[in-house]
């Protein structure tokens, strides 16, 4: 057959002899399964103490197997093509981009229908000192990380995890200061059922910062192993690419929440 | 030591080695069983309604909602948890790969990750009907009503959640794939259809998929923790909730119409022995423009909810301008048919009849693309029969089409029975059946969505028929899927390539694949096409 002499064979290296298995893709769809549908709808539809408990306590801990095991094959499993893991972040920040949008569009469409009648009534003022602080904050920890794995190309492991461990502070200083901003609102009286500002306000910062808690999460990830002298080249740019993607989309919810 | 299991291949059924499958075959199976279920619960809940507007007043219901709670499953679950499940996963998991000459997906621990997210969202979506407090916002989930009602809204916008993730990472896979891991020698313009359109359909999923997470997330946000973005009371706007819902859900029927005309594509060429006419103007025109226009058009959903009449016209020249590129790939269907001497196996019997469903559906879609038309022929059984045909049936007939063609490929047996045949001669003359008297109706003021038409006596007649349609529609289906069963079991054997395709899945890999799919890795070389049928 024409076809037959066309499509040549070449050698047999890709051909495996056993299926592919791995619990930790199920585990972690369990996990996330009962923490984010039972453990809300348990505490927030039904107000039901028992169901909350049973979703989050099973939830977070089948979360975390999940990611440990997820983890520990990404390290020492080759991908089928190298290096593709790379290419597949940012499309995946494409879709992430979009739903910023969709945030972001609501938001501009109760702004311009407010006229001038913005903020509405009930907003106390908002410090834009705090916003501030916390985009330095935020862009340091960018340029941390970006030291880091200058570190890491340049084969400093212990360079490297000082770094990271630094980028992970400073996060975690970031997350501090939306917690300490929320309670300071939240005393005088701004809370997300005040008016359409405060709806806005909350859902996009609110938002933001579990981006921000997600590579957080992916950094600590990345460390746990490389204190034990492991690290996954591909891992570590995806990780690091997210936190750049987190640290530019915080410029957009400065300029549009706190200043315009 | 490789810390991940691996287990060898044995002959039998393993269960453990399905439950923690990463292969893309095995997923796609997954895929095909779990849409096939939820596709089997969304036709009882039509069969329901079918059966309540048989006749004039109410036959069993008991309440209003009832009917809402019927009318959101079939909806959700036709769309998202079959439609969507059974082409850009079942389809798209088990012969991409193969179409490429790949081993598997980019990331199959991913693609793992998104089965698993599909089946909770069905488990969920099962939970919801049994609650006492089901959701029954139908599949829109529109404000104010889906914010004040007494239904777990929360359990439909986690739903979406789920499936919506899903698809996304799926996407993410998908476009990987396609991009590195085409077998050496393959170019761009040597792929099949298939893989062209379900690219398209992952493009759409991409870009279009989050905004719907937005809007039903600011949904959950409104019911449960008190914001105001849909209420217009306190500086919100309802129908910013419409906006944000068909900015993704209008390009969801591209993103099911597109797969769909891939396989019809496979199979036509396939079975007419003939190239693709017009490959080129097919994919780059017809395909690459339906994902450019297909963004541009969501308020011709909108309507008559109150617009601007220049957006509206700008809507319309839009949701006009997209017959174009449909046109296109339609001309290139038709024209793979010429001077064939075309093999009517099931899979073409069902292609057969999507030619024509693609044909009356989208030529309602006309007038109704149109606003000064459309004012009238919205909200009435017009509407309910155009999207119908051009979606519901032509897509489901996709995944059947699907199925029969690749029956050999998935099972190594056949599954072109007499049965198979009766089973399709059925659900063709249901469907007619059901959907022509709405066609007729509903510019005569047959209002969609009514249990009880009792201030429109003349119509019982027509509803009669209809309901007869669908229960013929039903007694097919069953007999098809009895009969995959027992084919699958016990059909007979298949040979290698039962279809004299050239396309790879069928050259290359065993009936069924095992593990890493081609016996030996394949190159193809620049003068290679999966449509190679004059040489």
């Amino acid at each position: 057959m024409s076809v037959e002499s066309e499509v040549a064979h070449t050698g047999g290296t890709q051909h495996e002899h056993h299926w592919e298995t791995s619990w930790a893709p199920l585990v972690l769809v369990a996990g996330i399964f009962m923490l984010v549908p039972i453990g809300f709808s348990g505490y927030f539809v039904y107000e039901n103490q028992m169901m909350t408990i049973i979703g989050a306590g099973l939830g977070v801990p089948l979360i975390l197997a999940g990611v440990a095991k997820w983890v520990q094959e990404g390290m020492s499993h080759e991908n089928l093509v190298v290096g593709v893991s790379i290419v597949g972040l940012p499309i995946f920040i494409v879709s992430e981009i979009f739903i910023f949008l969709g945030l972001f569009a609501s938001y501009w469409m109760m702004r311009l229908s407010a006229g001038n009648n913005w903020p509405p009534e009930g907003t106390p003022d908002i410090n834009t000192t705090i916003p501030l602080i916390m985009t330095v904050i935020l862009v340091s920890s960018s340029l941390t990380m970006h030291v880091a794995e200058v570190k890491l190309d340049n084969k400093d492991n212990g360079g490297f995890n000082k770094w990271l461990i630094i980028s992970i502070l400073l996060g975690t200083l970031f997350l501090g200061c939306t917690v300490y901003e929320y309670q300071h609102l939240i005393h005088e009286g701004f809370v997300p059922e005040t008016n359409a500002y405060s709806s806005a306000f909350y859902s996009i910062t609110g938002f933001h910062a579990s981006h921000v808690f997600i590579g957080l999460a992916t950094f600590v990830a990345v460390l746990i192993p490389a204190l034990k002298g492991k690290t996954n080249h591909a891992f570590v740019v995806c990780a690091s690419v997210y936190w750049h993607f987190v640290d530019v989309v915080w410029f957009f919810v400065v300029s549009q929440i706190y200043f315009w | 030591m490789s810390t991940a299991t691996s287990t060898h291949a044995d002959e039998g059924f393993n269960l453990k080695e399905w439950i923690f499958t990463t292969d893309h075959k095995r997923i796609g199976v997954m895929y095909l069983i779990g849409s096939i279920a939820a596709f089997a619960v969304a036709g009882m809940m039509a069969l329901m309604m079918r059966l309540e507007q048989a006749q004039l007043g109410a036959q069993f219901i008991e309440t209003g909602t009832d009917y809402n709670e019927w009318l959101y499953f079939h909806g959700a679950a036709m769309i998202l948890a079959f439609l969507i499940p059974g082409l850009t996963g079942f389809a798209a998991n088990y012969f991409l790969p193969l179409m490429i000459g790949a081993p598997d997906v980019a990331f199959p621990r991913i693609n793992a990750f998104s089965i698993w997210l599909f089946y909770f969202a069905i488990i969920l979506a099962l939970i919801s009907i049994v609650i006492p407090d089901t959701p029954d916002i139908m599949w829109t989930g529109y404000p104010p009503y889906a914010v004040t009602t007494a239904g777990n809204t929360s359990f439909y916008v986690f739903t979406v959640h789920l499936l919506g993730f899903s698809s996304i990472l799926g996407a993410v896979n998908f476009l990987v794939t396609v991009i590195y891991m085409r077998a050496p020698g393959m170019g761009w313009n040597q792929l099949n259809v298939f893989v062209w359109t379900t690219l398209a359909a992952f493009v759409l999923q991409l870009v279009f998929i989050p905004v719907l997470a937005a809007a039903v997330t600011l949904l959950l946000f409104d019911k449960y923790l008190g914001t105001h973005f849909f209420n217009p009371a306190a500086g919100g706007d309802v129908l910013l909730y419409q906006n944000l819902f068909w900015f993704y859900s209008h390009p969801a029927v591209y993103v099911i119409f597109l797969p769909a005309v891939g396989i019809m594509f496979e199979v036509i060429a396939t079975m007419a022995k003939n190239p693709v006419f017009n490959y080129k103007v097919c994919i780059y025109g017809g395909i690459g423009g339906i994902v450019a226009i297909g963004g541009e058009v969501w308020i011709h959903h909108l309507y008559v909810t109150g617009m601007p009449d220049w957006i509206r016209i700008g809507m319309m020249i839009s949701t006009l301008l997209i017959s174009v590129p449909v046109g296109l790939v339609v001309m290139s269907l038709w024209g793979t048919l010429w001077r064939a001497a075309i093999t009517y196996n099931v899979a073409m019997m069902y292609c057969v009849a999507m030619l024509y469903l693609i044909m009356v559906g989208g030529l309602t879609g006309i007038p109704l693309a149109m606003t000064s038309l459309t004012v009238h022929l919205s909200e009435t059984s017009f509407i309910h029969a155009h999207f119908h045909f051009i979606m519901g049936l032509f897509s489901t007939y996709a995944v059947f089409a699907a199925v029969y063609y690749w029956f050999p490929k998935m099972t190594g047996r056949m599954a072109d029975t007499g049965m198979a045949k009766i089973g399709f001669y059925l659900n063709f003359a249901g469907i007619n059946l059901t959907f022509w008297p709405l066609f007729i109706i509903g510019p005569q003021g047959m209002p969609r969505r009514y249990w009880n038409y009792e201030m429109f006596p003349q119509f019982e007649g027509y509803h009669e028929v209809a309901t007869v349609g669908a229960f013929l529609t039903a007694a097919g289906v069953a007999i098809m899927i009895y009969g995959w069963i027992k084919c699958a079991i016990s059909g007979e054997k298949a040979p290698a390539n039962p279809w004299n395709s050239r396309s790879l899945e069928w050259t290359h890999a065993p009936n069924p694949p095992g593990p890493g799919n081609f016996t030996e890795s394949v190159t193809v070389s620049a003068g290679w096409s999966p449509y190679d049928y004059h040489k």
